[in-house]
């Protein structure tokens, strides 16, 4: 097991390389001046000259590349043109907050979207069936963007339920930054009130967000439970007349959930890179924002900073439900 | 703490929330906090560095300048100077400083700060130096005693004065300590301030808020009775539509730059004004004077005629204006000129007469992606040209990329969708966007460069005499009308929306897109 940690862990340094070169290449042949943008509208031709030395952009792009890496091995990840400040600041400031929204919302998820569709395999074609099915296409037809707006305008604005946006309101007291989530934060300072505030500011980006992955997680885990219902082991647990629920939540499910668990994963990775529309909805301060205002300035730094980051999570979350398959199926675990 | 625990705090967080709707008009230690929503982040509050409206929004009401715009039509007032005078030959500018200037930790605003803070800027050529770096060089700023400071000019240049009031005075001893390897203090300026504005900075929240704090004891006094003010925040509210949201909900007190349809919504209701007037702003679809085609002023013409301008009111809801000359309404010097409308026999008459004359040939359209009445306006044109039988390719792409492509006339397109916002009301600021000066810069894509033009430009910015200028700057707007470096377009109108509790707000057509000047504005429920 910990030959196999090491070297996917050893491969993943190499594929994070890789990512750094296609990512450097396509972020700085791509049409665009970052020196004019950082400049600003009307600055002079030597004012653009200048900043454009100033920051290096003037070097050939293999020379830009090793002072690049030089820096990366050194924890440097370079500085946003358009803040003015070290990428690693903003990066420690935003990613926690996409973080903490991310594993919220695969939470829930993750703890509607199992009961479901082990619901809609043992009703099968029948009322309850038909209604989640409804709620699955729904969520991977509505684009996340507009659910969002539609929650934000009947929830929070109509209703009165919810916070329009944002991690908290404008005048609560931010807890003292040790993980950069503020549920966790508050909730290490002693102070349940204010991880509650953020919870309750979480619900609605987190509900839009998770909505794509609740559908996904119902559908896989409906078809999975559906065939393991069929299998003869079950057929025979019934014979033995062992009590429905049990032969659903410990005999099924657990043989269920593998495919599910695997698409948990890559969810998470996709959540985790794709929140910006969720982000701009309800102005929470994520890593999404930045990188994609990174991205419409040319703002080559952050964008490499930001992928290389969600590329090493996204490798991570694999390892880490490879490691969970291991631990569900012996067959997997054996191989090992 | 228990699960029953952590229940109980959020039921109690999620009955509060059900039971008080949220309200910006509440008061923070007695005070009212003033929360605007805006769209754009302010990425350092450095006067000397690049600006955009965020930035200059925030500066302003950190910092003081000699002078300062106000009004509509927009006039340079005194500020920190009480009066200036000009030599004879327009070359040396002496200000006198108000004597009870402070900066926010007490020290006086003296000559030597006015000399420091121009210096940085001159010597940083970042930001705002583009305007004067023409012609004032660093060693000829003089403090002359501890009130006043005199500059002396390379040369005439009549503009001098109307670029002055974007030139902020920052305290040089809290600079100074701040400076890291020669950095003029940059570093540290991004989220800290050195100023003597009517606000001082209480929170830099990247990408979320940015908190500046009234400050009771401003030198200048603020133009209300009124001591409720604690202060203001600028909070980053991203969608139009959720600023909508926030306004109606009262999260937000004021919304900048709204689309029309929001603001057609908002402006309905009784617990909210509007207000949407023309800014100094033009939008016009620039054509590449060097380009394949476009080069050929009678093909220029022919596109100038067969354009329904029509579009370009319609795709604001009607909240813009025509543009009846190349300068916009606030500009000094603007008169009127016959400028093109839609008239497809005079298209046919011009096209005619230029090197396509059956047409058969394929345009260029490039606009920004996100933006729909860009693409409308390329649709309403693609329309109008299939009439001279001339096809339009049109082109969405970033910002950044536009640029990068205006900036280069090999690639400079044939039609470029350009806003365009000049920092001055001065005639200058808007002709020497057509003069070669601007090759390079976004609004310069259409590399325009006409001897005669030329010629007008550079002479009538080293007078000083308005009555000579005049008439000039009269003939320079009929040169570039007759050019056709563009479909000349509209004035969009700024729009704001605010609560009713909302006073002060004044408008200027010199202000950006987003722009509000913060100085005036209260709360009195």
């Amino acid at each position: 097991m910990r030959k196999m940690i090491a070297k996917r862990l050893g491969l993943m340094v190499v594929m994070l390389l890789g990512l750094a070169v296609i990512t450097f290449t396509v972020a700085n042949v791509a049409p665009g001046d970052p020196a004019r943008l950082a400049a600003g509208p009307d600055a002079s031709a030597d004012m653009v000259e200048e900043i454009r030395v100033e920051r290096g952009f003037d070097r050939p792009l293999p020379i830009r590349f090793g002072i690049y890496l030089g820096q990366l091995v050194q924890g440097d990840l370079g500085t946003s043109v358009y803040t003015g400040r070290p990428v690693l600041q903003d990066v420690a400031q935003f990613l926690p907050a996409t973080v903490e929204l991310v594993l919220f919302s695969i939470f829930i998820a993750i703890l509607l979207g199992v009961p479901l569709g082990v619901l809609a395999a043992v009703f099968q074609n029948r009322v309850p069936d038909h209604a989640i099915r409804l709620l699955s296409v729904s969520g991977v037809a509505l684009p996340m963007f507009w659910l969002g707006l539609m929650l934000q305008w009947y929830l929070a604005l109509d209703l009165g339920w919810f916070p329009l946006g944002g991690r908290l309101g404008i005048f609560d007291d931010v807890p003292p930054k040790i993980t950069g989530m503020i549920t966790f934060d508050a909730l290490l300072a002693g102070d349940p009130a204010t991880a509650g505030a953020a919870l309750w500011h979480m619900i609605l980006p987190a509900a839009a967000l998770s909505f794509p992955a609740l559908a996904a997680i119902i559908r896989v885990n409906r078809a999975e439970m559906l065939e393991v219902l069929g299998r003869d082991y079950v057929t025979n647990a019934r014979a033995q007349g062992i009590g429905p629920f049990r032969i659903i939540a410990v005999y099924s499910l657990k043989n269920a959930i593998l495919p599910t668990l695997a698409m948990i994963g890559l969810r998470f990775g996709w959540m985790l890179g794709g929140t910006v529309l969720v982000e701009g909805v309800f102005d929470f301060p994520g890593i999404g924002l930045y990188a994609a205002k990174a991205a419409i300035s040319s703002d080559f730094e952050p964008i490499m900073a930001v992928t290389l980051i969600l590329g090493a999570a996204f490798m991570l979350t694999n390892l880490v439900i490879d490691l969970a398959y291991a631990a569900l199926d012996p067959r997997v675990r054996n191989q090992i | 703490m228990t699960f029953a625990r952590l229940t109980s705090a959020l039921a109690m967080v999620a009955a509060l929330a059900v039971a008080a709707p949220a309200s910006a008009v509440e008061k923070q230690d007695g005070k009212f906090w003033m929360v605007i929503g805006g769209r754009q982040a302010v990425s350092h509050v450095d006067p000397g560095q690049s600006y955009d409206y965020a930035i200059r929004m925030m500066t302003q009401a950190l910092y003081d300048g000699l002078v300062k715009y106000t009004g509509n039509p927009p006039e340079v007032q005194p500020w920190l100077a009480t009066d200036w005078e000009t030599s004879e030959d327009g070359l040396t500018w002496t200000f006198h400083l108000a004597p009870d200037a402070t900066f926010h930790n007490g020290d006086p605003v003296t000559a030597e700060a006015v000399v420091y803070s121009y210096q940085r800027v001159l010597e940083m050529n970042e930001g705002v130096a583009w305007m004067l770096s023409d012609v004032l060089q660093a060693e000829n700023i003089k403090a002359l005693d501890e009130g006043t400071v005199e500059f002396t000019l390379d040369r005439p240049y009549a503009p001098f004065l109307s670029f002055l009031p974007w030139w902020f005075i920052v305290n040089p001893a809290q600079v100074e300590a701040n400076v890291v390897d020669g950095d003029f203090g940059k570093a540290w300026l991004t989220e800290h301030e050195a100023g003597s504005g009517p606000y001082s900075l209480e929170k830099f929240d990247q990408g979320t808020s940015y908190w500046l704090k009234r400050n009771p004891d401003y030198w200048k006094g603020f133009p209300y009775d009124n001591d409720d003010m604690g202060g203001i925040i600028y909070r980053l509210i991203r969608e139009s539509s959720s600023q909508r949201a926030g306004l109606i909900s009262g999260e937000a007190d004021l919304v900048t730059d709204l689309t029309p349809e929001e603001l057609q919504v908002v402006g309905a209701r009784p617990d909210i004004e509007t207000t949407s007037t023309p800014a100094l702003t033009s939008f016009g679809l620039k054509m590449n004077t060097q380009g394949e085609y476009t080069s050929d002023l009678n093909l220029r013409k022919a596109i100038a005629y067969a354009f329904d301008y029509d579009t370009f009111v319609q795709v604001y809801n009607g909240n813009a204006t025509l543009q009846t000359s190349p300068f916009t309404d606030a500009i000094r010097g603007k008169v009127d000129i016959d400028m093109p409308r839609q008239d497809m026999e005079k298209a046919k008459e011009y096209l005619a007469q230029s090197a396509w004359p059956e047409g058969g040939i394929t345009l260029e359209y490039v606009y920004v992606q996100s933006l729909e009445q860009q693409r409308q306006m390329g649709l309403s044109l693609l329309n109008s040209l299939k009439e001279l039988n001339i096809e339009l390719e049109m082109v969405p792409l970033t910002w950044p990329n536009m640029v990068a492509r205006a900036g280069d006339v090999e690639q400079s397109p044939d039609l470029m969708a350009i806003f365009s916002t000049p920092v001055s009301t001065d005639p200058d600021a808007v002709a020497i966007q057509y003069h070669p000066n601007s090759h390079g810069k976004y609004y310069g894509s259409h590399f325009l460069d006409d001897a005669e033009l030329n010629g007008m430009i550079e002479e009538a910015r080293k007078l000083s005499d308005w009555d000579e200028r005049a008439p000039i700057y009269a003939e320079i707007q009929q040169r570039i009308a007759d050019l056709q470096p563009e479909i000349f377009g509209m004035m969009r109108e700024r729009q704001f929306a605010y609560r009713t509790y909302v006073h002060g707000y004044e408008d200027s057509p010199i202000r950006m897109t987003g722009e509000v000047d913060l100085y005036p504005l209260f709360i009195q429920p």
